[in-house]
């Protein structure tokens, strides 16, 4: 596994690109900026061509951007769209639905396509940044999509997905780039395609992050365990529903559960574990999803309030 | 017969048919025994065959979804189109696919698409892949008036010849979108210009020339090839099949342009020729053989694709 001591996320993540494009020699990454100036705050720096790779800063087409990464597919390579802002992509939709739909129906691509956007979810983005739901993206679409959160996942994700057969799309978190990524060790299970993940087992609640909450998670999981409460944690990296199994059977067991959802989005699939949970006869059943105030439209701060004393108080 | 008479005359027949299996088809959706709607492509069969002709083995070829005429003469039968409009597991793509999106990768058709435009935007990246190759090859991105007018045209033209990569596009001008005429829906496009701002090369094709299309055709694609950047060929086509509509209002018959789905008026025939000028590709037939010699091929090809069909 790549180091991630001392390292930002972005960093951890860039190492992890690079040495995954470098291991292929028919892979094409391009982009806006992607070989230009800051490199997407480094997110793209460094990539080094092996073979018939190619490293192309591209036009202002997105449209025509994602329409290319399947065409690329269609012959036979890799292709990675590296992308500056996630809501970017709602341009290219349609080639994401319908050429990707022709292209899944017959299966006759034997190419890779990837779509490796960032998600801008700092805020002060004004109107747009409203737009910056990734789930929404998959779910229209029914897209395979993986939100990398923390060392663990990020490895796993990008060294088994990036550049496979196939198309997914990949997103990162502007909020956490300059944050030390955490390095969450080795879990206790995890989904073979890394749908999801279990770092921490416990029977006093469970906890499950979505979309990029991972870290608030872990840190209310810190804090429990410093008041003494030992907790499930489970991040759910997939952008739709899952089999909830492996979540329900600790959450039988807990009869707690935490929900903390980071996104936008009105459709969120923690809505579809909530209601899988309810069967369960819940004890606690806590919500935390971002509130948007009359403002939100506004460029103000997309950060996330997560009140974790009192989540303590409620599960204690 | 010399070969290049023999050539000639094969191209000939390529076209009647394109036109008498099209027939087929619309008897078909008059009887309603397709399970979808085909947009038929009478009129289209001249620049179908020029397209066809000029392709090589590695040449991929995008159509739109009115595609019948180039999975017709691709596929070099009927009977697999067929099947694939009655969604049958013997079609083309076994029923998978339908009309709008009919693929044949082994013939070239890698990718149909009934969005339009989305075909435009795919075509710099096959292309890139054929340059990564080095392969000497070329991506025929179809689409028509009415995709022109989709940023994807413009975005994808843009970023072929930044990238330079082989890719023709070929615009098929039929003036109508669904039952809007270009002049009811907007302003001129001057495509001419707009490729040529980008340094495309250009070329404007009409009159359903079997023998010029191919000459011209084969000098662009060859043109792509050598130079590893896109060009446009714009060609005016005459999708026929009118028919008149009767209403209170126009007791005698309104002019309804054929979009898709059955042409009321056209029937099977022998001698498939729709329209007597040089719109329909049929009639163009007629400067270059004799009348009595392209009636007997007609009936030849109609006893073959009936007995193809039933």
């Amino acid at each position: 596994m790549e180091s991630a001591q001392s390292r930002t996320y972005i960093e951890y993540i860039n190492s992890l690109l690079r040495k995954r494009f470098s291991s292929f020699s028919d892979i094409v990454a391009y982009g806006q900026n992607i070989n230009a100036g800051s490199r997407l705050a480094g997110f793209t720096r460094g990539l080094a061509p092996n073979g018939q790779s190619l490293v192309l800063n591209t036009t202002n087409t997105e449209n025509a951007q994602v329409g290319f990464g399947f065409g690329l597919m269609l012959g036979g390579k890799r292709a990675v769209f590296l992308m500056k802002q996630l809501d970017f992509l709602y341009l290219g939709i349609d080639q994401i639905v319908n050429t990707y739909n022709i292209i899944r129906n017959i299966g006759h691509a034997s190419g890779s396509f990837t779509i490796f956007p960032v998600t801008v979810d700092m805020g002060y983005e004004g109107p747009q940044s409203s737009s910056n739901n990734f789930a929404d993206i998959c779910s229209m679409a029914r897209v395979d999509g993986y939100a990398i959160t923390n060392a663990y996942d990020a490895e796993r994700i990008i060294m088994s997905h990036l550049g496979a057969p196939g198309f997914r799309i990949l997103s990162i978190s502007q909020r956490l780039f300059k944050q030390e990524i955490i390095d969450p060790g080795k879990p206790m299970a995890a989904d073979p395609n890394t749908k999801y993940v279990q770092y921490l087992e416990g029977d006093d609640a469970t906890i499950v992050t979505f979309n990029f909450a991972f870290p608030y998670g872990w840190q209310l999981a810190t804090e429990l365990k410093e008041a003494g409460l030992k907790v499930a944690l489970f991040n759910v990296n997939y952008m739709t529903p899952i089999d909830w199994k492996p979540i329900l059977e600790s959450v039988r067991v807990t009869k707690k559960l935490v929900i903390i959802e980071d996104s936008k989005s009105e459709n969120v699939s923690a809505y579809a574990l909530r209601a899988a949970a309810a069967a369960l006869r819940l004890e606690k059943d806590i919500l935390v999803r971002r509130t948007l105030d009359e403002k939100w439209l506004n460029p103000v701060s997309d950060k996330m309030d997560i009140n974790c004393e009192a989540i303590i108080r409620e599960l204690s | 017969m010399s070969d290049r008479v023999k050539q000639d005359k094969r191209i000939a027949e390529e076209i009647i048919r394109l036109r008498i299996g099209q027939m087929i088809v619309n008897e078909e959706q008059k009887a309603k025994r397709l399970k979808v709607g085909v947009h038929l492509a009478m009129g289209h069969e001249a620049i179908a065959v020029g397209v066809s002709e000029i392709m090589r083995e590695g040449d991929y070829l995008l159509p739109t979804h009115r595609n019948i005429a180039y999975n017709l003469v691709r596929a070099g039968a009927v009977r697999p189109i067929l099947e694939e409009y009655r969604l049958h597991r013997e079609g083309l793509n076994q029923g998978r696919s339908g009309s709008m999106n009919m693929l044949n990768p082994e013939r070239g058709i890698i990718y149909t698409s009934s969005i339009l435009g989305n075909q435009l935007a795919v075509a710099p990246g096959l292309a890139m892949s054929l340059k990564m190759d080095n392969k000497k090859n070329v991506v025929i991105a179809l689409g028509g008036d009415g995709s022109i007018e989709e940023g994807s045209f413009y975005e994808s033209m843009l970023m072929a010849q930044s990238l330079k990569v082989p890719v023709m596009y070929l615009i098929e001008d039929n003036e109508w979108s669904l039952g809007t005429h270009v002049k009811e829906r907007r302003c001129p496009i001057d495509t001419e210009s707009l490729a040529r701002s980008l340094g495309l090369r250009y070329l404007h094709l009409k009159g359903n020339d079997p023998y010029a299309y191919i000459k011209a055709l084969r000098e662009m694609r060859d043109y792509a090839i050598l130079t590893s950047s896109p060009v446009c060929v714009e060609v005016r086509v005459y999708t026929l099949g009118d028919w008149r509509l009767k209403t209170p209002e126009h007791p005698e018959g309104e002019i309804i342009n054929y979009h898709a789905g059955p042409a009321p008026e056209v029937s099977l025939s022998e001698w498939p020729i729709i329209r007597d000028n040089d719109e329909d590709p049929i009639h163009v037939l007629i400067k270059y053989f004799d009348s009595t010699m392209l009636a007997e091929v007609a009936r030849e090809q109609f006893t073959t694709l009936q007995k193809e069909v039933a």
